[in-house]
């Protein structure tokens, strides 16, 4: 008898098909994503973005800093596809090029807040109390701090004028938002049953927080830094814009914007300022939507 | 009630003064001063010997303690000094520059919250209707546009283009009409919508979330069984459990807005803190800086307050002690 059921018992098992592979988390997570037509669209449009400021000499054979003197104030021509300024840079070709301040900024500036969002709010959750209290009320003063002239102050006592100044500048005074994000996730996390079993079994402090819960927080930094990157690009089209942000004779889209948009211009040369304003909307569109849809790969409960 | 709002108050002062020592400090590590260009003047004579006076006499030979001490005392006694750059007391510069920033700001506050939180609750009433999904994309495409971005097209488009409404300034110079209601009012239109458009679109996504939270609620059921009309249940009882979110956000942009509303003020040539407070910076004008700043860490500071206020005012339930 025992031998009649193991023979069903593996009959059974060869008639059923193949068990389906399982999947990570991770990887269904991706699936999801890939499956918002959204998300999906707005990873195409910045995956564009980024190859046209990357190779931008497929698109334009002028240069953004050397002027063709002959052409100056040209409206749009054969010759120059956007037209030239008054110097007689190609504005096709500062547009282009322009991205990568703008893109390189926002990218830097979002990691680096997210490194220290992370390192701080982590600190201030996993610890909690007295530590906790001092350290978030110290982020409850930054983030009531007058942005701007937060700023105006450091780029003069840094003097900036690169793009690495205006990376540091925009971390330094927007880090305390990530860092209360951080902290509520660590706080969270710190009551869940795995980490008490860690806690348990004798793992280290830092063991803890680095192998098992930041691991965990992974799925709220990508969307913490993908919604990061779409503020600062306006941030620092905005602080470009107000001539705060790299010099005028490196391209920038705030820098293009803040030349092209004097009272006349703003008129009369509407080919000089769309065009920046288009790709600064477009970025910014495309890397929410891309948040959005991750937002909704890595939980899919908050989606209702 | 008023004993927590009282304790609330006196909660910010710790605050406060931590963030005007941090200005305090940053504004002196910037280099120069604001009588340093009085030096390289060719036409001043004994340039040197006047920079001397007007340091010691402004007390910047001073150690910083002293300085901050000496700049303490005389906020306490209601006095912000004189602005070193443009010679008039800082209070009456402030008084002259906050009510136009004012009025900017609640404006567009008004304009964000009597459109979003209607267009958010009737995007929950019917979700993934046309007009949920319609409204929804608009708004995230309105939450993209930078508002300095979207200044510019404003302009462009109204004023330029259409040619209905200024583009700068508060009133019309010179005309007959100048500084009435009317010409005030359409000198503000445009720069509060550009204030207003991005966080609308936030507004309005925050509210269709919090009202798709309750709209399944029981209380919902039994006011609809009762026969209660849609709207009234909508807007009575939906709308008074959904709203308490969004009155802490508002609470916290209140101060937020006004800063926002810097840039825009340059875009319009606004006359307001935004300038001052700019001004003030790159002229090393310290007691201007100490002022604006202190003023703007105040409204920061009094919109959470009102945030809390208004809460316990919007859910009963909450009791501070």
């Amino acid at each position: 008898m025992t031998l009649s059921t193991q023979v069903i018992a593996k009959t059974n098992l060869s008639k059923s098909p193949a068990p389906p592979k399982s999947k990570s988390p991770l990887r269904l997570s991706i699936e999801r994503f890939f499956r918002n037509p959204l998300a999906v669209a707005g990873l195409v449009i910045l995956l564009a973005i980024i190859f046209v400021t990357v190779f931008p000499q497929i698109f334009t054979h002028y240069s953004p800093s050397t002027p063709d003197i002959m052409n100056t104030d040209s409206p749009p021509s054969a010759m120059h596809p956007l037209g030239t300024d008054s110097s007689g840079y190609d504005y096709l070709a500062r547009d282009l090029y322009g991205g990568r301040v703008d893109l390189t900024v926002a990218f830097a500036a979002a990691f680096m807040t997210m490194f220290l969002g992370v390192i701080y709010g982590g600190i201030s959750g996993f610890f909690g109390g007295w530590v906790d209290t001092l350290m978030m009320r110290f982020v409850d003063i930054m983030l009531n701090f007058p942005f701007i002239s937060l700023i105006l102050v450091l780029e003069a006592i840094l003097n900036t004028s690169s793009q690495w100044m205006l990376v540091l500048v925009v971390g330094i005074t927007s880090w305390p938002g990530a860092a209360r994000l951080m902290r509520g996730v660590f706080l969270q996390m710190r009551e869940q049953d795995y980490v008490v079993g860690a806690q348990t079994i004798g793992a280290s402090k830092w063991r803890i927080i680095f192998r098992h819960m930041l691991p965990n927080s992974l799925s709220f930094l990508i969307v913490l830094v993908s919604f990061s990157v779409a503020s600062y690009v306006g941030l620092d089209a905005a602080l470009s814009f107000l001539g705060l942000g790299v010099p005028i004779s490196v391209p920038s889209w705030g820098g293009i914007l803040n030349s092209t948009t004097d009272y006349i211009s703003l008129k009369t040369e509407p080919y000089a300022w769309m065009p920046p304003a288009t790709l600064i909307v477009l970025t910014i569109l495309s890397v929410n939507f891309i948040g959005d849809g991750l937002r909704d790969a890595f939980d899919p409960q908050s989606k209702a | 009630m008023a004993t927590y709002i009282v304790r609330r108050i006196l909660g910010l002062i710790p605050t406060l003064f931590v963030i005007t020592v941090i200005v305090f400090l940053m504004m002196h590590a910037m280099p120069g001063n604001a009588f340093q260009s009085l030096v390289f003047n060719p036409r001043l004579k004994n340039s040197g010997e006047l920079y001397n006076r007007l340091v010691k006499e402004n007390g910047l030979n001073q150690s910083l303690v002293v300085q901050y001490i000496d700049w303490m005392k005389n906020v306490l006694q209601g006095n912000l000094g004189n602005s070193f750059s443009l010679n008039l007391p800082v209070s009456q510069l402030i008084a002259t520059y906050l009510p136009n920033t004012l009025i900017l700001a609640v404006t567009a506050e008004v304009i964000i919250l009597a459109i979003s939180i209607p267009i958010g609750v009737f995007q929950a009433n019917r979700v993934n209707g046309s007009f949920d999904m319609i409204s929804s994309f608009i708004s995230v495409f309105l939450y993209s546009i930078p508002g300095f971005v979207f200044a510019l097209m404003l302009i462009f488009i109204f004023s330029f283009t259409l040619n209905w409404l200024p583009s700068s300034g508060t009133v019309t110079a010179g005309a007959s009409w100048s500084g009435s209601f009317f010409d005030r009012l359409q000198h503000l239109i445009l720069p509060a919508l550009a204030l207003a458009l991005p966080s609308m679109a936030y507004y309005t996504r925050l509210t269709r979330g919090n009202t798709l939270q309750v709209i399944v609620a029981d209380f919902v059921r039994t006011a609809r069984a009762k026969g209660l009309r849609g709207r009234k249940v909508l807007f009575r009882h939906v709308l008074r459990n959904a709203i308490i979110p969004i009155i802490t956000q508002f609470g916290f942009d209140l101060g937020g807005l006004f800063g926002g509303a810097v840039i825009l003020e340059q875009i319009f040539t606004w006359p307001g803190m935004g300038e001052l407070s700019i001004s003030a910076t790159i002229n090393r004008d310290y007691p201007l800086i100490l002022g604006t700043t202190l003023l703007f860490a105040v409204t920061v500071l009094l919109g959470n307050v009102i945030a809390d206020i208004l809460l316990a005012i919007a859910d009963p339930r909450i009791r501070y002690n």
